[in-house]
């Protein structure tokens, strides 16, 4: 029995209201380590809004078709976790084989998005909030650019800030979380964007 | 060392084996207490909405919910998204109701009991058996400071209970979660409007 | 690092190599739960056990996991670790399991566990995997204590849910809210580095 919310605004406050980084913490590794140069944050945040999409489609048809049946809910993580490794494998196995362009820009990314915990986490919510499979896909597709938003900001801050003259040891990760804090605080300023209706 | 794909093979499947037996074998050892603990939740929760909770062990929650609570009808409405109507008994007669309330959240369900006093004039208490709203903003309606706000409110036929400062009370929403607080105050007017004073709706 | 001593193992683990404040891992799920200190021990003990016993685990069967799925490997042993607590959490701490959600299925994804499985437990004997697994989940645990410390206090001026606001200040709210989890492991971080270059200073 899937809540009564129109998809689209699940779609929007995944991006905004309630950004997968800057309120729900998740996929914060990859934020952090990659996103010193512009240009590489933008290709994976790319691959991982492909690989959000399609994990929480897939993921919602093993749920509601594997899992649900014969009410096995307590192996769901064990599942999950499977089916995001298996399709980032055949992922960039296809990839490297039909579209090679492709697989130089975003190959070396895929192997670090099956550790990314907003892949998991996205599916874990899917599944706890009984979305059907459109506003999961919808949640997932939104999700995905909000990751993507929030990784291309911090990279760009960053770049401008590379030759700037900062106290010792703020430079690096403490840095970028005090950037991510600031960026955080901005994006509650979204929380009255739209009202259910 | 160099092994075939068969040893690779035969490992995963043995591996898998091994623990999702391990894995169904925890599940059924826990199974039992998993169940009590849902049922002492939402018995918990009606006993709160109602007003009466005041840190009651798992026990006291038991004797207590077996003593006072009983199905109970508002209106002659008996049941209400899919869950029954509840009355709080003293000496035989219900002095309270705790009536179920479901709506949307910004993100899921919204699902609870609002507690009202048997003459239909004021509220008793408010609480959530279900909610899946943001941690740290939306979820934070289920903080107590958010929820005993909603104590010993003035209900009335057509009259909606509201955010800010009314004449006889005063309810703050959360701070950062604009969608999720109007999501919950809709939700509770509409079960006010729909179970409550069912003649008020058009 | 074979013959690392015991002491070492602990101290590398909690101070100078902490996971989350010196190697940035493991940081996805320790903010989301660091409002209270009450989910904070929780989840963190829940971290340490699995990072523990996945260590020794596959530290265990480290010369039978054919090489090329050792990381399918890995992510299976965890996530049934993981599972398990999950089924702790729901039958013996029913409120703190509603409180932590998903964030306790997502330990899996936790990069600390996978981190220490790789680059310890792969080539060390059973126990001191297991040593190091637990020290590097209980640094983790310090780390989110101290998060929510601050939080806690000046968010709801309440320590594992006791009272603790004497003077009556008017709480933070911001500090409930997410933004604040960043500024104190920023501030934290930014501490751990500058200490940590200027011991090498002195080294000089």
């Amino acid at each position: 029995m899937a809540p009564n919310i129109n998809p689209i605004i699940i779609f929007i406050a995944s991006i905004f209201t309630s950004n997968m980084i800057l309120s729900n913490f998740l996929g914060m590794c990859s934020y952090l380590s990659v996103s010193s140069e512009y240009k590489t944050a933008n290709g994976l945040g790319m691959a991982v809004t492909l690989v959000l999409v399609l994990t929480t489609a897939i993921n919602w048809l093993v749920y509601t078709y594997i899992i649900v049946p014969p009410e096995r809910y307590y192996l769901q993580y064990i599942i999950f976790i499977m089916v995001i490794a298996a399709l980032v494998q055949i992922l960039e196995m296809g990839m490297d084989r039909y579209t090679p362009d492709l697989h130089a820009k975003l190959g070396i990314f895929l192997p670090l998005i099956t550790v990314n915990c907003a892949i998991l986490g996205v599916t874990l919510f899917m599944v706890i909030r009984h979305y059907n499979f459109i506003q999961s896909l919808l949640f997932g597709l939104g999700s995905g650019l909000g990751w993507w938003l929030a990784i291309n900001m911090l990279a760009a801050i960053r770049e401008k800030l590379a030759n700037a003259k900062l106290p010792p040891g703020v430079k690096g990760p403490a840095l970028s979380f005090i950037i991510t804090g600031i960026m955080a605080m901005a994006f509650i300023g979204f929380s009255g964007i739209f009202t259910i209706q | 060392m160099k092994r075939g794909h068969v040893y690779t093979l035969f490992f995963m499947t043995i591996l898998t084996a091994v623990l999702v037996f391990a894995l169904a074998a925890a599940y059924e050892a826990f199974k039992p207490s998993i169940t009590t603990n849902k049922l002492l939740q939402e018995q918990r929760a009606v006993l709160y909405a109602l007003g009466i909770d005041d840190d009651l062990s798992d026990e006291e929650v038991r004797t207590r919910y077996a003593e006072s609570v009983q199905p109970g009808a508002v209106g002659g409405i008996t049941e209400a998204y899919g869950q029954p109507v509840l009355a709080h008994m003293e000496g035989g007669n219900a002095i309270a109701y705790a009536v179920p309330f479901e709506g949307s959240g910004l993100w899921g369900s919204l699902r609870g009991y609002l507690g009202i006093t048997a003459d239909l004039t004021e509220t008793r208490g408010l609480v959530f058996t279900y909610q899946n709203e943001t941690p740290g903003l939306g979820g934070r309606i289920d903080e107590s400071w958010f929820k005993e706000q909603f104590r010993n409110l003035p209900i009335a036929a057509g009259v909606e209970l509201a955010y800010g400062a009314n004449p006889e009370y005063k309810i703050d929403a959360v701070t950062g979660a604009t969608q999720t607080s109007s999501a919950v105050m809709r939700t509770i007017n509409k079960s006010l409007s729909e179970i409550v004073f069912p003649k008020e709706v058009k | 690092m074979v013959n690392e001593k015991t002491s070492a193992i602990i101290k590398r683990n909690l101070l100078s190599e902490n996971q989350v404040l010196r190697a940035i891992l493991g940081i996805c799920s320790s903010l989301a739960v660091t409002n209270t200190m009450r989910n904070s021990l929780v989840m963190g003990l829940g971290v340490a056990f699995v990072t523990g016993l996945s260590s020794l685990t596959l530290s265990a069967m480290r010369n039978i996991i054919p090489h090329r799925v050792r990381m399918l490997v890995q992510t299976l042993v965890i996530a049934a670790y993981v599972i398990f607590v999950d089924l702790f959490l729901q039958a013996f701490l029913p409120d703190i399991s509603k409180q932590l959600g998903p964030y306790v299925g997502l330990i899996i994804t936790n990069c600390i566990i996978m981190g220490r499985a790789e680059a310890y437990a792969q080539q060390n004997p059973p126990l001191p995997a297991a040593l190091d697994g637990l020290f590097a989940g209980l640094g983790y645990t310090m780390v989110l204590l101290g998060i929510s410390f601050i939080r806690e206090v000046l968010g709801f001026g309440t320590l594992f849910g006791m009272n603790v606001n004497f003077i009556r200040f008017e709480t933070w709210t911001i500090m409930i809210m997410p933004p604040a989890a960043f500024f104190i492991i920023g501030g934290m971080i930014w501490f751990m580095s500058a200490r940590a270059a200027g011991k090498a200073a002195k080294a000089k």
